[in-house]
């Protein structure tokens, strides 16, 4: 268009080409911060030599030159994008502040990522390998070489390979922080040892996700979201918080409406247009009755069903004697579901009826731009949890929000985990006390049972690695982990790898000093949006030197005291696990540039993103760097901008050879697979009789993706469920938790455990100064109502009574939690027995183990010292918090997995001698309810149809061989 | 192509200047971004680029008109800066719904961009726009002046596009005439004179220099209102007949732009003249004062109606 002689559209066309042009140099085009632009950070290319005033010589203006070297915050499972200002004068990071670069964070960070600075300078940090001196838990330290550490680790772990004891091998990590590093690891040594910590966090939500669409986390797009339905406190604290927060807001501003169901009256909930407070379990129940409702209705999407359900499985198992047409199953449908009114879920829930079907009416609305999300909540809480976002999917299944602009994807197709310059073998052993026969359907290890397992097995664990994984504090039945620790018959060697002190630590026999987000290596891309990005974590100092033209080969040159990464160290040990390379291990960790070398990481990470990463070097080469250095330049790559429905992409005609379409409409091929960049876990799924591949499933006449699921469809039935011993679950559906009104005696309230302090890092904050001042309690949340007939007042003690002991805590008395519930974040209440240890929010404890039980007492708090961070002297808080984990047993569900955090307590007054942070646990008490609740389940030995452990296409970490998966024929424990 | 990105590198050219305006105005075809001190003489000295002092019914920054035009951001679902209504902010905020509309599938959800856009042109940018580019034109180094003309045909392109307004938009709809000092006082006159709302017209430190030079008065160093002030005192009665043919000026340059934006043009042009008619009036009388020997102005001619000095800042 021309106006008043002036082209208009010839000028956009040049501006848009100018901006590409320079943004295309890595250059930015816009400057910021402006009232255009509210961003504020630096352009990119300044970021080799940027200069600010000094805060700290104000009023004076005097310039300091940084170099701006982006990384990943390692503080959570996020991984947003940090930029490390590190001073050139003195190659020390000043502070951390959001990457503008990084696809998933955006330039943006909670508290967390800037607290790294903390961490980095914490006046109480490991910077050396630590050997016990004395007895485990005594507290005394001795400075070992790293050599010392590594040969002596290492000399075990051959013998135990050599002697076919590969089970006595076992890496228990807590926050990841990478993607498949350490599993490929394991794998190469021929270790079925990974132990996540997932079964005490998100498995139970991912089983739910895994029976539907085969890939087992959600992926909501919520930025394009009419509706966005969550179970959780997402905006604060929800698994990838800060990514997902800021499309939450995003969405809100573009007039999406937000539903939140969380009992506590959570900041997300102030958040929300519709806040559903329901009793501890009963999500699922409200789930079903909105379905019921759309069903009965006709307001679900029919053609998505239709085409995407595997309803016709359904009517051939459930209903052989009605045809198998569409209408005929939503009548079915409508009928499975008939009693899950409004009414009922209110009955079960205590939100009104009317609140719930306006709820419902919202879902119907969004059609497919409904993005829904559960991570741990309601599914890690309850017995049957995983059903919660089983049936929280089935509205995204119902309304065909699946894989949409604004809907839930599956994780695995928003994220890319570039292929690496080696890959393992499967392990050939399968690890029963990380996959016991009794939870064939666990979606992770039953890491949490580990003390119990082993007691009961009289197994050993010859080297057992803890990895910034603390199961003392963090797990469930803490004090069985002490014993399980300190028992030599149980335990030969504990490596805790770990960058700050923590409980478990405390009882290891090596304490190596691992670096934080800014002083290691690793790659991650996470399914924040409809999106794939990878991100690369990187030793800040190593790269500012690199960059000033020094040549770093080792990362502990680097990094602060001897603190190292932890690619160099795996690397380093497993060359001295198989110096000769007769085990077959050490060839994964070999140099391909130079044969008969050690990997490096330059060469690692150079391979993978030359040729792993689509669009990487083309990127680079636009810069005239290499893909590692471009890597090391910005930290992120955006692999695709945009995702969107995988399973209904046609599968291409190079792919079909000898098709084979079976009955139940799977495709299979004898067309090779194609190599694939991206090793993203997926499941895997049998081919047919002929030896053909599975490669998609007919839809309408064409053969399309699908989803990796036995029936390449969602599966509304699951005949897993159905042939493992669960048929009665085989549906979505609404199990009533184990602390269900009908469960709980007279008295007993529900304790909610499994919300979190925002601003807190699981257990390596107890020296992030920053986060502590702001943080640094956890009070029982406790409604007026309940309050009253015991007397407790805000600031009072109460004493709170779990099935196996007792904790004592301040109250907070306050309307933001349901009557008859009670809450207590789990991120408060850390501790130490000896005087080393993080000082800022741990307090000192004695702790004492008699023919009763267990004890911890509190013999200090918080509160200044001296160090060499002069901030330490002006602490000015002593409550820490109280540690309840201690005082729960473990509660696993049969079907998931998943621990069952939720508690059936009793509250009341405090009684005399009663003091803050007291704990209390009983002999034996924890023993029984383990027992009690193996009761509930389904062993393999029993269901298993096939004469398997598990069923094969599930995912499993550190995958093993096929035969690995028989059960042995004589062994009735699976063992 | 969405005009987005024009508006939004038009927006960040009215910024404080920054080395990457450079690629920005190139790519624009305007010439070398001036020195810093041309941006601050135009935005900071002469021509405040703030909704609020254009339609404001006190010519100032804030009040009412500042919160109405946060309140259109929240209305957005967005957070409304420390400035909500700097043209930067605005057209930074125009460039982003037409980024979100272009992205967005057609349907209702476009519709609604849609309407936001065409009610953020008028309501908050063509209310005052302008006139405001109108005067950058006559007093701007080269540099803004460009700028100035391009704005201005972005700005009535999209009003094209999007369609005229139903009715007069709310800040016009609710801003006050300037008041007859006979009525309301000197004091409030001296006010509402330098309310471009009021009286039509932009009155900014240029034009009251050129004022005095016209008349051959003295210029005292001040604010707007000192100046005027002064000028009144020293001649009261050319003082104000040179600002009742301002006024009329400025009428026949609403009247200017009437093809494009008829509804505003038609508001600004009535004030300037009905300014006009009553500063001519209002001269006429301090004339008719003077020749009747009377050692004062009228009350209401010298609109201060004390010693000039007092309102020196």
């Amino acid at each position: 268009m021309s106006d008043g002689g002036v082209d208009l559209k010839r000028l956009r066309e040049r501006v848009s080409a100018a901006r590409a042009e320079v943004e295309g140099r890595g250059e930015s085009f816009y400057p910021g911060p402006s009232r255009v632009h509210l961003a504020s950070f630096p352009p990119k290319e300044r970021w080799n030599d940027w200069v600010e005033l000094d805060s700290r010589a104000w009023p004076r203006r005097v310039e300091k030159r940084y170099m701006l070297v982006p990384t990943t915050c390692f503080n959570c499972e996020s991984a947003c994008g940090l930029l490390a200002y590190v001073d050139r004068d003195t190659l020390e990071v000043r502070k951390f502040e959001g990457n503008p670069e990084h696809p998933g964070s955006r330039g943006r960070n909670c508290a967390k990522g800037p607290a790294t600075a903390n961490q980095v300078t914490d006046p109480d940090r490991i910077l050396h390998p630590l050997k016990r001196a004395g007895a485990r838990g005594s507290g005394q330290w001795t400075r070992v070489s790293w050599d010392e550490a590594l040969d002596d680790i290492a000399g075990r772990i051959r013998r135990a390979l050599e002697e076919g004891r590969q089970k006595e091998i076992m890496y228990h990590v807590g926050r990841p922080g990478e993607d498949g590093f350490t599993e490929r690891m394991l794998a190469a040594w021929g270790v079925d040892g990974h132990n996540s910590h997932t079964n005490i966090c998100s498995s139970g939500a991912r089983a739910g996700y895994h029976l539907w669409m085969g890939m087992d986390r959600p992926s909501p797009d919520h930025s394009h979201a009419r509706v966005i339905l969550l179970v959780s406190s997402h905006l604060e604290t929800g698994h990838y918080f800060n990514p997902h927060a800021q499309r939450i807001i995003d969405a809100k501003a573009n007039g999406a409406k937000l539903v939140v169901l969380d009992t506590r009256l959570s900041n997300t909930a102030t958040h929300a247009d519709h806040w559903l407070s329901p009793y501890p379990g009963s999500e699922a129940a409200i789930f079903l009755s909105i379905a019921r409702w759309m069903v009965a209705n006709r307001l679900h999407n029919r053609d998505f069903v239709r085409r995407w359900w595997n309803w016709r499985e359904f009517m051939a198992e459930a209903h052989p004697d009605l045809p198998a047409d569409f209408e005929r199953f939503e009548e079915k449908l409508e009928e499975m579901y008939g009693r899950y009114t409004f009414e009922y879920a209110a009955k079960e829930s205590g939100v009104d009826a009317g609140v719930i079907e306006a709820v419902a009416r919202l879902v119907a609305e969004a059609g497919t731009r409904l993005s829904t999300h559960n991570w741990r909540s309601a599914a890690a809480g309850n017995l049957g949890g995983w059903q919660v976002a089983r049936t929280l999917f089935l509205l995204s299944a119902l309304t065909g929000a699946v894989a949409t602009e604004g809907g839930t994807h599956p994780n695995s197709w928003n994220k890319f985990v570039p292929r690496p310059i080696h890959l393992p073998r499967h392990p050939e052993h399968w690890n029963e006390l990380t996959w016991p026969a009794e939870y064939p359907l666990a979606l992770m290890e039953m890491s949490f049972l580990l003390p119990h397992l082993l007691k009961r097995s009289g197994d050993f664990l010859d080297v057992y690695f803890t990895r910034v994984y603390n199961p003392v504090w963090t797990n469930p039945d803490g004090f069985s982990w002490i014993e399980m620790l300190t028992d030599p018959e149980r335990v030969g060697l504990h490596v805790a790898l770990t960058p700050t002190w923590n409980e478990t630590a405390h009882f290891a026999d090596y304490v190596l000093p691992m670096g934080l987000g800014s002083e290691r290596h690793d790659v991650h891309s996470y399914e924040q949006y409809a999106g794939q990005w990878v991100g690369f974590r990187q030793p800040v100092l190593r790269a500012a030197r690199e960059r000033l033209g020094e040549r770093v080969a080792d990362t502990r040159d680097a990094n602060p005291g001897e603190v190292w990464e932890e690619n160099e160290f795996w690397i380093d040990l497993t060359w001295r696990i198989d110096p000769g390379g007769e085990l077959g291990l050490r060839s994964f960790f070999e140099s391909r540039e130079k044969p008969g070398t050690k990997l490096g990481v330059d060469e690692y990470y150079g391979w993978m993103f030359e040729n792993s990463v689509p669009g990487l070097p083309e990127a680079a080469a636009r810069e005239g760097v290499t893909p590692l250095e471009y890597m090391r330049r910005y930290g992120a790559f955006e692999v695709a901008a945009r995702t969107g429905a995988l399973h209904e992409e046609p599968v291409s005609a190079g792919e079909l050879e000898d098709v084979h379409v079976d009955a139940e409409g799977r495709a299979f091929t004898r067309a090779p697979k194609p190599d694939s960049p991206n090793v993203v876990p997926l499941p895997v799924l049998d081919g047919d009789a002929e030896g053909r591949r599975r490669v998609g499933v007919e839809v309408d006449g064409r053969i399309v993706r699908g989803f990796p699921t036995p029936s390449g469809l969602l599966e509304f039935w699951s005949r897993t469920l159905a042939e493992w011993g669960w048929p009665e679950l085989a549906t979505p559906g609404y199990t009533r938790s184990h602390i269900h009104r009908e469960n709980l005696e007279d008295g007993q309230m529900v304790l909610i455990s499994t919300f979190r302090v925002p601003i807190q890092i699981h257990t390596r904050s107890a020296n992030a100064k920053w986060l502590d001042e702001i943080a640094h309690t956890n009070p029982l949340w406790i409604h007026p109502r309940d309050a009253a007939p015991i007397g407790a007042r805000t600031g009072g003690l109460v004493r709170v009574e779990t099935e196996i002991g007792h904790f004592v805590v301040r109250a907070w008395v306050t309307e933001g939690i349901r009557p008859g519930v009670v809450a207590c974040s789990h991120h408060m209440g850390r501790w130490k027995v000896a005087s080393h240890g993080q000082n800022q929010a741990m307090a000192t404890v004695d702790l004492e183990h008699g023919d009763d039980g267990w004890s911890l007492r509190r013999r200090k708090g918080g509160g200044p010292y001296r160090s060499a961070d002069a901030d330490t002297s002006r602490i000015w808080w002593t409550d820490v918090g109280v540690h309840q984990n201690l005082t729960f047993p473990v509660h696993p569900d049969p079907v998931s997995g998943s621990h069952c955090w939720h508690q059936a307590v009793r509250v009341r007054a405090a009684l005399p001698g009663d003091a803050y942070g007291d704990i209390s646990v009983g002999a034996g008490l924890s023993g029984r309810v383990f027992r009690e609740w193996l009761g509930y389940t389904r062993p393999a030995e029993s269901v298993s149809p096939d004469g398997t452990r598990r069923p094969h296409w599930m995912l499993r970490p550190v995958r093993p061989t096929r035969e690995a998966y028989q059960l042995p024929a004589d062994d009735p424990a699976g063992g | 192509m969405a005009a987005g990105e024009l508006i939004r590198a038009l927006a960040t050219l009215a910024e404080p200047p920054h080395p990457a305006h450079a690629a920005i105005a190139r790519a624009l075809g305007l010439p070398e971004p001036p020195p810093p001190s041309d941006h601050a003489e135009l935005f900071l000295f002469q021509l405040y680029p703030f909704a609020s002092f254009h339609v404001g019914a006190e010519g100032m920054l804030g009040g009412e008109a500042a919160d109405r035009v946060a309140g259109f951001w929240r209305a957005l679902g967005r957070e409304a800066p420390a400035e909500p209504d700097h043209l930067s902010a605005l057209l930074g905020l125009y460039a982003g719904l037409c980024d979100a509309g272009a992205r967005e599938p057609a349907g209702a959800g476009r519709i609604l961009r849609r309407q936001s856009r065409k009610a953020l042109l008028w309501e908050h940018l063509l209310s005052w726009v302008l006139p405001y580019l109108h005067a950058v034109s006559e007093i701007a180094p080269l540099f803004y002046r460009r700028w100035a003309e391009l704005l201005r045909a972005a700005l009535l392109s999209e009003a094209a596009k999007l369609g005229a307004p139903d009715r007069l938009p709310l800040h016009l709809r609710e801003a006050p005439p300037l008041e007859d000092p006979r009525v309301g006082g000197g004091e409030a006159f001296l006010r509402q004179l330098t309310a471009p709302v009021r009286t039509g017209m932009p009155l900014t430190r240029a034009s009251l220099a050129r004022c005095a030079v016209d008349l051959g008065l003295g210029r005292r160093a001040g604010e707007r209102r000192f100046v005027l002030e002064s000028l009144f005192s020293s001649d009261p009665e050319a003082a104000l007949d040179w600002l009742g043919r301002e006024a009329a000026r400025w009428r026949a340059v609403h009247d200017g732009y009437r093809a494009h934006a008829e509804v505003v043009s038609r508001f600004w042009a009535s004030r300037a003249h009905a300014a006009h008619r009553l500063l001519a009036e209002l001269a006429r009388e301090a004339g008719e004062a003077v020749e009747a020997g009377e050692a004062a102005p009228p009350r209401g001619a010298n609109p201060a109606g004390r010693p000039a000095a007092a309102g020196r800042e």
